[in-house]
């Protein structure tokens, strides 16, 4: 599948709230680290969604390796500007006073976007950043805010460039604007469920980003049930799943009372109407974006750790989500 | 502890406050519509950008004006189910044009920095929902007013929001900061401190001195409104303190929601707000059945005798979804177990996704039981107050 490439060298992964795009952009540096490449995983908003997944209490603004080839990072406005503010102006002074004031707050609210692109701009220092002639990392993978919020983020350089006519910050802004918009340098991965209204939003967002001159790189498909039922039965059980099972026992030669009978019943009908659904949304994604899909199982699990990750990551791998290193782009 | 249905009965307002992706504009739809069935005239108001409500209610569209939803009846009576999506922009236009002269309005609507703060800066979307709410209060038309929340990360940002907005209205430091720009011509410089000249000087450079001006034109513009901005701040935290007020938490039985459903619950208790208990959405309620004590073994025994087709895979399924329901009832316990005075309202996982008026009522009714009987006395239609589109 080699349409499923993640082949930029920044993957921003959003989807609607609650698809588990932090454990499949997690997922994704892991299988990346693994394929050979130098990853930095990168969150934002300060959300502390990453750290669990590795073991780990914190991410901080330091660099900081998190598994092996994985190196964590969270991007903070108010750092990034006094680093932005001591790399372009050698101004230390001024950004360590100006740390912790209310002008900080007020500088990455007062120019539209410039939260945003303070964000991004640090993305953009990571990504152009290199050690002894070759980039420092192979790719950065950023946890993003989720797509309601993502055009408004994606937009920022844009606005910003419109907004402000001259000086370093325009050309800070350009810098970023051309990052976000060349597909070599920068892809949005999409995750969803497989149900109506996550794809639903899916492909309102493959649109919109698409608008913005922004590429679109594979969609994950998140939290699959499995197909349990074979699809000739699968009718069957989703209307009557009750009559289905007491023919099967009686010709099993099991003896399954009405209470157990009944409990199957529920669980069985609810994952064939389940596994429909799905089906149906699966389609519906296709037909509506034609995008090339990755997919990910439902993790019967109630927390995400280090070995869901890393199982997660197998699965991303093994579907050819990623190139191996040193292989030509 | 009230019970859920009270809180459907007799409030005035409802607020769903939650993480993203548990069903919060559902179960806010859901709740809206089983008052409205009920008899109860009821709006519910949603801001999500993602149009999710109107997509659960099977519109195509809703806007910044109260729209009648057309829902068949449940009873002899069409429930009156009102909804509305919330629009920063207008909400923030019509405040202004509210608060001030026309002229000050227009002076401040072609202001490049207002056109941008009223859409991005951080904790409008929630200071203009308060806004909305306080606007439908007011005009009176309906019993209850449901409120869907932005899924902001931290609730800091949805009960904080308005004091953020004064405060950076307000923006004494910044005032302070942009003295010349805002006593141009003057030469004040002097009396500005080095911290304060030293950010002007590395400001301008960096944002160029033409949206400074803009920046300390906003303000000037905004000169003797911040009172007014405080006194609605407050009255909108009056209103969401009172007695007939409640909010309703809703999350679901996985870690990281529970987690920010423990921190809401927690957060509302120290601001003394009136919380009605927690949604739990999504869960898997697997209940031990006699005779599937071991159902792996019985799941052997059906594929052994060549004839478990559906029945192997299911004795499967129910041996996952039961061991899903353990691990749920665990981190529900762990999470907001020694929170006994809180009730927990549980919705189990539909295999079918919500989006219609059938299924928001059968999650209705997971939560409240079947719809009561109408009332002897109110099955007459209600005097038309006003009659809307």
């Amino acid at each position: 599948m080699p349409g499923s490439l993640v082949t930029s060298r920044l993957a921003i992964v959003s989807g609607k709230g609650g698809v588990g795009k932090t454990t499949v952009a997690a997922a994704l540096a892991v299988a990346a680290a693994r394929a050979g490449k130098q990853v930095l995983l990168v969150e934002v908003e300060q959300r502390e969604g990453l750290a669990p997944l590795f073991g780990e209490k914190h991410i901080g603004y330091e660099e900081a390796r998190l598994a092996p080839g994985v190196t964590g990072l969270s991007v903070v406005p108010d750092e990034a500007l006094v680093e932005y503010l001591y790399l372009f102006y050698g101004i230390r002074y001024v950004g360590r006073v100006l740390k912790g004031s209310k002008a900080v707050e007020f500088a990455t609210n007062i120019a539209p976007g410039l939260r945003d692109i303070l964000l991004i701009g640090k993305l953009k220092e990571a990504e152009r950043r290199k050690v002894g002639g070759d980039y420092a990392y192979d790719l950065i993978v950023l946890d993003a805010p989720p797509t309601g919020r993502l055009p408004r983020f994606l937009e920022a350089p844009r606005a910003v460039v419109e907004l402000v006519h001259s000086g370093p910050i325009r050309q800070q802004a350009q810098g970023v604007l051309d990052m976000v918009t060349d597909r070599k340098r920068c892809q949005v991965v999409l995750v969803t469920l497989p149900e109506d209204m996550p794809v639903a939003e899916t492909a309102e967002a493959a649109e919109t980003v698409s608008k913005l001159g922004v590429a679109v790189g594979p969609v994950v498909v998140n939290g699959v049930y499995p197909d349990s039922f074979a699809p000739d039965d699968l009718d069957a059980v989703a209307n009557d799943a009750r009559t289905t099972l007491a023919h099967d026992a009686l010709r099993s030669g099991l003896s399954l009372g009405d209470e157990a009978l009944e409990n199957l019943a529920r669980v069985a009908g609810a994952h064939a109407r389940r596994t429909v659904h799905q089906h149906e949304a699966i389609a519906q994604l296709e037909s509506e974006t034609g995008l090339p899909r990755l997919t990910l199982p439902f993790l019967f699990s109630s927390r995400m750790g280090k070995e869901e990750v890393a199982r997660l990551a197998d699965l991303l791998a093994e579907q050819g989500a990623l190139e191996e290193n040193g292989a030509a782009r | 502890m009230t019970a859920l249905s009270e809180l459907i009965a007799d409030r005035h307002i409802l607020v769903c406050v939650g993480p993203g992706g548990v069903g919060k504009t559902t179960t806010a739809a859901a709740l809206a519509l089983r008052a409205a069935d009920e008899g109860r005239r009821t709006i519910v108001c949603t801001i999500d950008p993602a149009r999710r409500l109107a997509q659960s209610l099977g519109l195509d569209a809703l806007d910044n004006s109260p729209r009648r939803i057309k829902v068949p009846s449940a009873h002899r009576r069409a429930p009156e189910l009102w909804g509305m999506m919330l629009d920063m922009k207008s909400t923030f236009d019509d405040m202004i044009l509210d608060m001030t002269s026309p002229e000050r309005a227009q002076q401040i609507f072609a202001n490049p920095f207002y056109q941008h703060v009223s859409s991005t800066l951080a904790g409008t979307q929630e200071y203009m929902a308060m806004e909305k709410l306080w606007e439908l209060h007011e005009e009176g038309r309906w019993e209850l007013i449901v409120l869907d929340t932005p899924p902001t990360r931290s609730a800091l940002d949805f009960l904080d929001a308005p004091k953020k907005v004064t405060d950076f209205l307000e923006g004494r430091f910044l005032r302070l900061l942009l003295w010349p720009y805002l006593y141009a011509g003057k030469t004040y410089l002097k009396a500005v401190n080095f911290g304060a000249k030293a950010f002007l000087k590395v400001a301008t450079k960096i944002t160029g001195s033409e949206l400074l001006a803009d920046v300390a034109n906003f303000f000037m513009a905004f000169e003797g409104m911040y009172d007014t901005f405080k006194d609605r701040a407050k009255r909108v935290h009056e209103l969401l303190a009172a007695r007939r007020t409640g909010f309703v938490v809703v999350s679901a039985p996985q870690e990281a929601s529970l987690r920010e459903a423990r921190y809401f619950v927690q957060r509302l208790g120290a601001e003394h707000m009136p919380l009605g208990g927690v949604v739990m959405n999504r869960t898997h309620v697997v209940p031990a059945a006699a005779g599937l004590e071991d159902p792996r073994a019985l799941a052997e025994r059906a594929r052994a005798a060549g004839n478990g087709r559906v029945l192997a895979p299911a004795l499967d399924l129910y041996s996952w979804w039961r061991e899903i329901s353990l691990r749920e009832g665990d981190a529900v316990k762990a999470a907001l177990g020694d929170l006994t005075d809180v009730p927990i309202w549980q919705v189990p996982d539909m295999a079918d996704d919500v989006h219609d008026v059938p299924a928001l009522r059968r999650v209705a009714e997971e939560l409240l039981g079947p719809l009561p009987p109408m009332p002897p006395g109110a099955a007459a239609p209600p005097k038309k107050e006003s009659s809307e589109s």
